[in-house]
C-alpha cells in the first residue's frame, strides 16, 4: 500500500490519485471489503487491540452512517469494515458506536456531530461517511473512537488511526510509537486510499473489528 | 428569585475577576520536578504534589515546608488521595502500582503491584477500605486490613473515572466511563443505585456532607446533584463554559469547590469556582488568563485554595471571600 506523505505538494498528491483510482476500481469490482471478508471468513483472526476510551464518549448517539453534513470542511472520509469473532465468524448483531473530533480536532460535547451508532448489514459489515479528524491538542494523533458490543463477547473499545497522519511522517511502521497510546498496536494505524477526481477527493479506510469471547 | 440569585452571583464573579489575585504561597521545586498536579488534604494541612521527576512531594500548609518525598519506583504518578483524617496518603501509578504511606511519618502502610494505570483512589472514612479505579478495567474494592480484593465493580464497559466514599462510610460511588454513576454499599460492594441520566463522562464526584446526595460533574460542564437512595438527578447547577475536572467539599459542607478545564486543551487556563450548594449560586469565581489550576481544596481556616505550576514554582492561591 502506498502512503500519502504529507510533505508532498498538492500537485503531486493529485497526480498520485490517478494511480490510486485504478486501485480503487479493482477494490470496487471486488465488492469492497465484503468479498475479501467472505474469503477470510473461515480464518482465525487476532482480536483487535483495545485502545483507551478517552474523555469524550457520549451515549445515545443517533443511528446513522452519515456523520458529515454537506459543506463540512475537511477531507471527506469513508470507513468500511466488518465485525468478526476470533474464529472468523461475522457478527451481524454487534453494535458499533463511533465518535471523533471535527477537522480542527474539537469534539462536540453539546450535540452529536461526528457521533453515531452504525447500522450493520447481515454480514456484519459497516460503512460510514465522515471527515478526517483533526489533532486534539491533548493527543498526538488523529483518531476515530470505536465502542463495539456484541452479546457473549468482550466489549471492544479501540481507536482507528490514519497512516497519513503527519505525525508518522509517511512511515507509520517506524513512527507509530510517537503516540504513546499506540505502543503495541501498530495494526490500529490503517492505510488511507485517496479516491475520486481531483475536485472531489475522498479518503477510504478499511478497518475490521475482531471481538473475543467472554 | 432564581434570576436574582444569578444576578448576585454575576456581581460576585465580576468582583472576583477584577481583583489582582496574588499567590498566597509560592513553593520552589527543583527544575526537573515541576508539579504536574496536587492533592490538598481535607483539613488543609498538607499539599501533595505529583512531580515531573516521578516523586510525590508532601508540603505542610501554610508553611510550605517540605516534609516528605515518596516515589513509586519507576512509575509515573497518576493519582493522589488523602484519607479523610489526613493520616494516610494513597498514590497510584501509570503501571498499576499503589502505595499508601502514613502521614507525616512517611512509613509505608501498603504496597500493591501491577495492573492497569491507576485513574482514581479513595479511602473509606474508617480507613479499612480502599477503592481503586484503573484505566479501562473494572474498579476494585479492597479490604485494607486483609489486603485482599472484596469485589470488582464493573461498568457496562471500560472502567471508572472517579471514586468517593460517603462521609458516613456507608456508600461508595463510582463515576464510570459508560457515563453511568453507580452507588455501592461500601462494605460488600453490592450495587445500591445506578444513575443513567448523564450522557457524557463524569470526571469528578463528591458526596454531600450528609451522605444523602452526591455531586457529579464532567464533560457536560455542569454539577448534577444525585439522590443517593434512588440514584436520580434531582437538580443541576447552572452550566459553565468549561468541563469539570475536580471537586472539593468544604468542611462544613456549604461550599463546593469546582476546578474546571478547557476541553479543547487541558493546558489552557480555566476557572475555579466556589459554589454555594444550597443556593446553587457562585460564591466566587477566579479565572486568570495565565493560570491553569492543577489541584484545590480548603485551608485550615476554611478558605478555598487552589494550586498551579509556574515553571519550577508551585503557587497556592486563596479565593477571595464573598463580600470582601
Amino acid at each position: 500500500m502506498t502512503w500519502y506523505r504529507p510533505s508532498l505538494t498538492r500537485r503531486e498528491i493529485l497526480g498520485k490519485c490517478l494511480g490510486w483510482l485504478a486501485i480503487l476500481s479493482s477494490f470496487r469490482v471486488l465488492g469492497g471489503g465484503e468479498a475479501t471478508a467472505q474469503q477470510r471468513e473461515t480464518q482465525h483472526r487476532r482480536p483487535t487491540p483495545p485502545n483507551e476510551i478517552g474523555p469524550f464518549y457520549k451515549k445515545s448517539a443517533p443511528k446513522t452512517a452519515m456523520l458529515r453534513s454537506a459543506g463540512d470542511p475537511g477531507m471527506p472520509l469513508v470507513v468500511r469494515g466488518q465485525v468478526f469473532n476470533t474464529r472468523g465468524d461475522a457478527l451481524p448483531n454487534a453494535v458499533i458506536e463511533v465518535w471523533q473530533a471535527d477537522h480542527l480536532g474539537q469534539y462536540d460535547l453539546d450535540g452529536y456531530r461526528y457521533r453515531a451508532q452504525l447500522p450493520l448489514d447481515p454480514a456484519g459489515a459497516y460503512q460510514f461517511d465522515s471527515v478526517i479528524p483533526g489533532h486534539h491538542p491533548d493527543r498526538v494523533c488523529q483518531r476515530i473512537h470505536y465502542l463495539v458490543l456484541a452479546p457473549g463477547y468482550k466489549p471492544l473499545i479501540t481507536q482507528l488511526y490514519f497512516a497519513t497522519d503527519p505525525v508518522f511522517e509517511g512511515d507509520p511502521d517506524h513512527n507509530f510509537g510517537r503516540d504513546p497510546l499506540l505502543h503495541n498496536s501498530r495494526e490500529l494505524v490503517r492505510p488511507v486510499v485517496l479516491a475520486g477526481d481531483p475536485h472531489d477527493m475522498q479518503a477510504l479506510v478499511h478497518f475490521d473489528l475482531v471481538l473475543e469471547l467472554l | 428569585m432564581r434570576w436574582m440569585r444569578f444576578f448576585c452571583a454575576l456581581v460576585l464573579v465580576e468582583a472576583a475577576l477584577g481583583q489582582s489575585l496574588k499567590p498566597e504561597k509560592t513553593i520552589t521545586v527543583p527544575p526537573d520536578a515541576i508539579v504536574r498536579f496536587t492533592a490538598v488534604s481535607p483539613k488543609g494541612d498538607w499539599i501533595a504534589g505529583a512531580c515531573q521527576d516521578g516523586r510525590v512531594r508532601l508540603w505542610s500548609f501554610p508553611s510550605g515546608e517540605l516534609r516528605q518525598s515518596f516515589d513509586l519506583q519507576d512509575q509515573r504518578v497518576s493519582s493522589l488521595r488523602f484519607s479523610g483524617d489526613e493520616t494516610l496518603l494513597a498514590v497510584g501509578g501509570d503501571r498499576g502500582g499503589v502505595r499508601i504511606w502514613n502521614i507525616p511519618s512517611g512509613k509505608l502502610k501498603l504496597q500493591l503491584k501491577g495492573g492497569e494505570s491507576v485513574v482514581a483512589l479513595a479511602i473509606s472514612p474508617d480507613k479499612t477500605l480502599l477503592a481503586i479505579a484503573r484505566k479501562d478495567v473494572p474498579a476494585q474494592l479492597w479490604d485494607l486490613t486483609s489486603e485482599r480484593v472484596i469485589t470488582e465493580l464493573p461498568a457496562k464497559f471500560a472502567g471508572s473515572l472517579a471514586l468517593d466514599f460517603s462521609p458516613d462510610g456507608q456508600w461508595l460511588a463510582c463515576a464510570d466511563a459508560d457515563t453511568d454513576i453507580r452507588i455501592y454499599e461500601s462494605r460488600t460492594g453490592a450495587l445500591r443505585a445506578t444513575t443513567s441520566a448523564l450522557l457524557l463522562e463524569t470526571f469528578a464526584i463528591a458526596f454531600a456532607a450528609d451522605s444523602k446526595s452526591l455531586y457529579a460533574g464532567g464533560a457536560d460542564k455542569t454539577v448534577s446533584v444525585i439522590d443517593v437512595a434512588g440514584g436520580n438527578v434531582v437538580r443541576k447547577f447552572p452550566r459553565q463554559p468549561d468541563a469539570v475536572s475536580e471537586f472539593r467539599r468544604s468542611p462544613d459542607g456549604k461550599i463546593l469547590l469546582v476546578l474546571y478545564f478547557d476541553e479543547t486543551g487541558t493546558a489552557k487556563p480555566a476557572p475555579v469556582v466556589a459554589w454555594n450548594v444550597a443556593e446553587e449560586s457562585v460564591e466566587v469565581q477566579v479565572s486568570k488568563p495565565d493560570v491553569t489550576p492543577n489541584g484545590g481544596g480548603f485551608s485550615g481556616n476554611g478558605r478555598a485554595i487552589f494550586t498551579s505550576s509556574a515553571g519550577a514554582k508551585l503557587q497556592v492561591w486563596s479565593l477571595p471571600n464573598r463580600g470582601k
